[in-house]
């Protein structure tokens, strides 16, 4: 892998301050900053790979993205209008309707994110016929459904009968994750996988798209 | 109570205080869940039915325990409504008000406490409760000084003793009528929790652990007086029962074990052993996955603590690793409640009686609570099975423990807002028997302050 920008290693490091403090001196030398988020996000990956590898947990996680949401916050209003065009392989995903619980979902789409994919995030409570629409009007080939209460695997399995009911079930494949699911109940919720954590969800969507 | 109730109810009982002493007993507890959500759901009510409607709620509880009188204690539903209306608590969406009737209550996520208000809360908690932490959760509080807000108090406070009425009524209702036990009485965070949960919320708290640890830890700290005083308030005063500790954070992956150990085992630690002192045993609900922070529970006595272990841990791994030093419970998966057969219910009771529950320590449980969509025909598997596959002995028979000696306390007795000393120097001293004004002025007084508290999650 390639060595880490003193940038990319201070977010790594979860240095806050050392980080403001090169991102303002990047800025003043006039670096794009476009190219600075491309430099953070390198350090994003390797916070995710370190959480794989349980050398991170989801405190640096949440921390590392906490320092990420300010600098962004920081850079937005200096982007370009073409450096916002959204690109990548599609991934929608959602809580679905009766839970509103989002912590890992969140979690999720933030390393979606870092590892390149464009993330529709339905939010919470999203009924079944929401995650239909969008997958017919995006073509995503990815769908996460995401819950913590037991009450959604019901819901779970409406969403992949509403699928198919509207004829397109065999155009995306359907991630279950969160607490309660495993391998068995994506067995009776009838999808295809089930992500046992955040990394898990990412390869499997990485894997979808590797896919002819 | 009739004879044969009471004794149904005293074996009952000591068969719980047995099993959570690591003693011998004559079988496995039936049903020895400390949530029956299935319960609540069993008689047809709809989930705000139960939360709004104590006679349903009772009904519900009695119509469970005639259909399955095997269950050896019971335990549905923890949220009266209608005190969370009384003050506008934001912390709850509840069915039939918010989500449709027969919907979960579900957890408000949100940062309750600012960054730098660590300092009050921990110099002051009366005036970090009463100015701003309790103005952002309690929405009857939005117009402060205003007729309406004042109300809030009072209808808050009322409810709440009509509450500890209601609950008091349920709880006879299943020990009279029913011989039924409780699997716990009184509750507790982990000091970490009440600032992850209720307080900083999660964002909060994980900024917090890297930019201001030296504060989580006072905070932790600093709460555990508090947290144990307004625990022992509600808890049984017989003793008889665990005190409840749903316990969130130490969950696997939310902190690494180093992080474990530095913010969020220390508290809980002294605030459980305080407990444990006082002559209570704990009920904690490890949720989530434990595995790599469990083994902490082994400093604490034998035989005080009972652990329900989430579906996500291995139950068999924890039997190794604790199983020797607290009681378990556990190891049907709430799918298999859910989505199974009687026949995979059966077997999997059968492989956990001759393996984790051979030689007792364990109570089988879904993880930390019965589901509510549990099949019925599963349930009564669940019972048939372990009645059949649980027997230890004819002859054991365990006997009920006598409530220990009345605790001298290593911590500052319980808050008040305004002491008894003051109260006297304002009467410029009183003309009778002091004691008679005191006791009650006291009183109402910690309870006044523990009603602070009660929002906390």
């Amino acid at each position: 892998m390639a060595q880490l920008t003193d940038l990319a290693q201070a977010l790594v490091n979860l240095e806050k301050e050392r980080v403001n403090a090169i991102v303002e001196d990047r800025l003043k030398r006039g670096m794009p900053p476009l190219d600075i988020v491309k430099e953070l996000n390198e350090g994003m990956i390797e916070v995710g790979e370190r959480f794989a590898s349980c050398e991170y947990f989801i405190s640096e996680l949440m921390y590392s993205s906490h320092i990420m949401k300010e600098i962004m916050a920081r850079l937005e209003p200096l982007f370009g209008q073409t450096d916002l065009s959204e690109s990548g392989n599609i991934v929608v995903i959602g809580t679905v309707k009766g839970d509103i619980h989002d912590i890992g979902k969140n979690i999720v789409v933030t390393l979606l994110k870092n590892a390149g994919f464009r993330v529709i995030d339905m939010g919470v409570d999203v009924p079944a016929e929401r995650f239909a629409e969008k997958i017919k009007e995006t073509g995503a080939r990815a769908l996460g459904l995401s819950c913590l209460l037991n009450i959604a695997f019901q819901e779970m399995r409406n969403v992949v009968d509403t699928l198919k009911k509207v004829g397109i079930r065999d155009q995306v494949k359907v991630i279950i994750g969160g607490q309660p699911t495993d391998e068995k109940v994506r067995e009776h919720i009838g999808a295809d996988y089930y992500a046992f954590d955040a990394v898990a969800g990412v390869k499997i969507c990485k894997d979808i798209y590797a896919q002819r | 109570m009739s004879d044969e109730i009471q004794q149904r109810f005293e074996e009952r009982l000591a068969r719980y205080q047995a099993t959570i002493a690591l003693e011998p007993t004559d079988r496995m507890i039936v049903g020895g869940t400390g949530s029956n959500y299935f319960a609540e759901v069993y008689a047809g009510y709809t989930r705000q039915e139960i939360m709004y409607d104590i006679n349903k709620w009772m009904a519900a509880e009695s119509k469970f325990a005639e259909d399955f009188p095997e269950i050896d204690m019971l335990r549905s539903g923890r949220i009266w409504a209608p005190i969370f209306d009384s003050v506008g608590f934001k912390l709850y969406r509840l069915p039939g008000r918010d989500l449709p009737a027969n919907t979960d209550f579900q957890f408000v996520e949100g940062e309750w406490m600012k960054a730098d208000e660590y300092g009050l809360l921990i110099r002051n908690p009366i005036e970090f409760l009463m100015e701003h932490r309790l103005p952002r959760v309690l929405g009857e509080l939005k117009e402060r000084g205003s007729a309406r807000s004042y109300m809030a108090f009072l209808k808050g406070g009322m409810a709440y003793m009509l509450m500890a009425q209601v609950m008091r009524e349920r709880v006879q209702n299943l020990e009279k009528k029913h011989g039924l036990p409780q699997p716990s009485q009184g509750v507790m965070l982990a000091p970490f929790d009440t600032l992850a949960d209720g307080y900083r919320g999660l964002q909060g708290i994980m900024i917090d652990l890297f930019e201001r640890p030296d504060k989580v830890l006072e905070a932790c700290d600093a709460l555990i007086p508090d947290s144990v005083n307004c625990s022992l308030m509600t808890a049984d005063p017989l003793k008889r029962y665990p005190i409840f500790m749903p316990l969130h954070r130490g969950n696997h992956p939310f902190l690494s074990p180093k992080q474990f150990e530095a913010f969020y085992w220390p508290s809980l630690f002294k605030a459980v052993t305080l407990l444990l002192e006082a002559g209570y045993t704990v009920r904690a609900y490890l949720e989530g996955d434990w595995t790599p922070n469990w083994h902490h529970w082994n400093q604490f006595p034998k035989g005080k603590i009972l652990c329900d272990i989430d579906n996500k841990a291995d139950i068999s791994r924890a039997k190794k690793e604790i199983g020797n030093n607290v009681c378990l419970a556990g190891g049907i998966p709430d799918r298999m409640f859910i989505f199974g057969t009687p026949e995979e219910i059966r077997s999997r009771v059968k492989e956990l009686c001759e393996t984790v529950g051979k030689d007792g320590g364990l109570i089988l449980n879904g993880g930390c609570g019965i589901p509510y969509s549990t099949k019925p025909e599963n349930f009564r598997a669940y019972i048939d099975a372990t009645l059949g596959y649980g027997k230890y002995s004819d002859t054991v028979k365990p006997k009920l423990k006598k409530a220990p000696p009345p605790w001298v306390a290593k911590i500052p007795p319980p808050r008040v807002i305004t002491p008894w000393e003051v109260k006297l120097k304002e009467f410029g001293g009183v003309t009778g028997d002091e004691t008679l004004i005191k006791g009650i002025w006291q009183m109402l007084e910690q309870r006044a302050f523990c009603w602070l508290r009660f929002w906390d999650w």
